[in-house]
This record gives structure tokens, C-alpha cells and sequence, in this order.
């Protein structure tokens, strides 16, 4: 598509889960939220999965160009 | 050998005459067969990965046995499953450049040095990563940890705007090192405030336990409280916090421990009751109102937490700790039953 902007998805998406963790720690040191250790260890997790995702996805794209 | 007057059988007998004079020759030449014979993954006779086309070709027998008896080991335990994909792995395809000559290839074409210097820097990058984690936890564990959440939400919204400008890759491990160590501090609720180092507490009566209890960072905390004037002090409340180590609470077999206790991650043993894990909560003597009576609320983060109600385990040497030195706490849990059972 011509005009449109080129969105670096790989960028996009780590920075989306970062500032959502960071979110999250902020919640849990403030006191306005008690999220236990196993929680965070499954959002950590969906954090880097959702990274490696977007990443693979990048790849592909670079690979097809 | 007459190679003057070559007859019909001359050749066949020249043959077995040359053969028996190079019978050394030939061994050599089928020991180096055997030897540079290398088992490859058929990437013509193949199913999933070719592990079982490449073994009956390696073998000389029909890939379809292989195929049997990978399929039948999964219901004998899986080990032929975990062999299948451990040779899916390793060993290369036909149809593929050697991976350990493609490395030394790449070896040879960059320089040993220069290789040598690149592994170099992925170290130290993968150490910068794991300092970087380590001092988003301990800003976290040290009380730090809204200014830490808001400087990781900064960079996570410079890292998003930056995915409209063309991206800045460099910037997501980094981000991505802090995120994970403030998460896992702030989740696990490290606290090292109370300062580092070994910690040993011996009251002699309850006036002598502070207000807020005893308070310890990183490092070892021990409570003895076998010493203790328990015929004047009835109930004694004693509040542990350490971040990260090891609390141990010793009160005599005939105080009834209740209370709570929490672990962050570790092993909880409470008046013998022992678990491990995450997220351990454990409410000792359950409700009783016996008397003696240790109301304890302890917290420990990362590590271990210990109340031995015994009078004869040692401080130095308690007998009671992880792994193949645990003693049977049968005695323990027996002294918790007959001391809040007398109220």
C-alpha cells in the first residue's frame, strides 16, 4: 500500500507487553494489586511468547520481500 | 600372473590370483567404506523427519521396522519418541550441508580470532542482560518499585512509538531484561530493607521481642526462643519478615505454634509440616488457644522457612533443612498435636 506508514510490528509489540508489565509491577508496589509469584511467571511467559511471535512473524515477512 | 598366452580362464584365475595378493588392499577399502559410511536422514524415504528411512538405509534393513517400533515404544514409556526427536535434531539430512563443516567453514572464513571475539561479546551482551534484570529486581526489592514500574512503562512507550519511525530492535532485550526482573521481584515481594547478613535472636522474655518483630534483606535469621520465660509469657507473638535466605524459629516441643506463615518461592516446614513450591501459606496450630502458645506471622520470600518446635535440635547443625539431610519431622508434627491439643 502506497502512503501508508511502515509499522515495525516486532517494535510495536515488545514495547505493548513491556509497558503492560511495567504496568503490572507498578500495580503490585503501589498496593493497588497483591499478583502472586506463579501469575506473573504465566505473564512473563505470555510476554516473551507474544514477542517471540511477532518475531517469527517479522522473519517470514523478510524472508517473502 | 602369464600374461603371455591369456586363455578363457586365465582371466578368472588372474583374478583370484590378483585378489588374493590384494586381499589386504580390499580390507583397507571396505574399512574406510565402514568408516566414512555416516548415518544421515533419508530425505526420500521419509514419514516425518527421515530418522527411520536414514536408519534402515545405515542398517540395511526395511525402514518400516524402525517405523514399528518407534511407534510402539511411546506406549512403553516414550523412550524411543524422545530418541526419535533427539535424532531428528542431531543428525543432518542427506540433502544437507554438515553443520559442523558449515561452522568450520564459517570458522575458517572469519578467523578464529574474530570468532572467538564474537562469542566474546554474546557473553558479555547475555551478562549486561542478566545485570540489568538483577538491578531492576533489587531496585524493586530495595522499595523502588513504582520508579522502577515507571521508568519500564517509558521504555516500553518509546519502544512502541519508536515501531512508527522504523523501529528500535536494539532496545527490546534490554526492556524486555528489566520487565522480567522487576516482574519477578515485585511478584515474589522482595524485600532487602532489612539489611544483609546473619541474624541470630535468643529472648529471654516476650518484652524483649521488638513491636514489629525481626526484620532481615538477604542472608540467615535465627529466633530461638527455648530460653524464653514461657510460664510468665503465655502467648508470645512473634512477627518474621526476611527477603531472601533462610529464617529458622526454634520454640520448645510443648508451645502450640498457630498463626501464618507465607513463602514466596522456596520451602515452608512449620511445626513439621513441610511443602514447597510458590505462593506457600501455612496456619500452624489451627485456631487452637492452647497454652504456651507461639502466635507467629512470618514472611519469607525467597528461600526457606523453618519453626522447629523441638527442644534438642541443634542451631548450628538442626538436622532439619532440604534435600537428603531431612530428618522425619513425625516428632514435630506429634509435639504440635498433643501441644495445642491441651487447650
Amino acid at each position: 500500500m502506497r502512503g501508508r506508514v511502515k509499522v515495525d510490528l516486532l517494535s510495536l509489540a515488545a514495547g505493548a507487553v513491556t509497558a503492560l508489565v511495567g504496568a503490572l509491577v507498578l500495580f503490585d508496589s503501589s498496593g493497588a494489586l497483591d499478583i502472586p509469584l506463579g501469575w506473573m511467571g504465566v505473564a512473563l511467559a505470555a510476554a516473551l511468547g507474544a514477542i517471540l511471535l511477532f518475531s517469527g512473524l517479522g522473519g517470514d515477512e523478510e524472508r517473502h520481500d | 600372473m602369464n600374461d603371455d598366452t591369456p586363455t578363457i580362464e586365465q582371466p578368472e584365475e588372474d583374478d583370484r590370483q590378483r585378489g588374493a595378493g590384494s586381499a589386504e588392499t580390499e580390507a583397507e577399502t571396505a574399512e574406510t567404506a565402514i568408516q566414512t559410511r555416516r548415518l544421515l536422514r533419508s530425505s526420500a524415504d521419509r514419514v516425518f523427519f527421515g530418522v527411520a528411512g536414514g536408519l534402515g538405509r545405515y542398517f540395511d534393513v526395511d525402514p518400516v521396522i524402525f517405523r514399528i517400533a518407534f511407534a510402539l515404544s511411546i506406549f512403553f514409556g516414550g523412550l524411543g519418541a524422545l530418541a526419535y526427536v533427539l535424532l531428528a535434531i542431531f543428525v543432518p539430512a542427506d540433502g544437507e550441508p554438515d553443520r559442523a563443516q558449515e561452522l568450520g567453514g564459517r570458522l575458517r572464513r572469519a578467523g578464529v580470532w574474530r570468532a572467538l571475539g564474537f562469542v566474546a561479546i554474546g557473553i558479555l551482551a547475555l551478562m549486561a542482560l542478566l545485570a540489568l534484570a538483577g538491578g531492576a529486581a533489587f531496585a524493586v526489592a530495595v522499595g523502588w518499585g513504582v520508579p522502577t514500574a515507571i521508568v519500564i512503562i517509558a521504555i516500553g512507550v518509546v519502544l512502541a512509538a519508536q515501531a512508527f519511525w522504523g523501529g528500535a530492535r536494539w532496545l527490546i532485550a534490554p526492556a524486555v531484561a528489566l520487565a522480567m526482573g522487576a516482574g519477578v521481584a515485585a511478584a515474589a515481594d522482595l524485600d532487602f530493607r532489612g539489611g544483609i547478613g546473619q541474624r541470630e535472636y535468643n529472648p529471654l522474655s516476650a518484652k524483649a521481642i521488638p513491636a514489629d518483630g525481626y526484620r532481615l534483606g538477604v542472608g540467615q535469621m535465627v529466633v530461638d526462643l527455648r530460653d524464653l520465660d514461657w510460664k510468665s509469657a503465655r502467648v508470645v507473638h512473634l512477627r518474621v519478615d526476611l527477603g531472601a535466605g533462610q529464617a529458622n524459629v526454634y520454640v520448645p516441643e510443648r508451645v502450640c505454634v498457630t498463626g501464618t506463615t507465607h513463602t514466596g518461592t522456596g520451602e515452608s516446614e512449620v511445626a513439621g509440616e513441610r511443602s514447597q513450591g510458590f505462593d506457600l501459606d501455612q496456619d500452624p496450630g489451627s485456631g487452637s488457644t492452647a497454652v504456651p502458645r507461639l502466635d507467629i506471622d512470618a514472611s519469607v520470600d525467597v528461600g526457606q522457612l523453618r519453626v522447629i518446635n523441638s527442644d534438642t535440635a541443634s542451631v548450628d547443625t538442626p538436622g532439619f533443612g532440604p534435600g537428603p539431610f531431612h530428618q522425619d519431622t513425625a516428632p514435630q508434627r506429634a509435639a504440635e498435636a498433643s501441644a495445642c491439643g491441651a487447650g
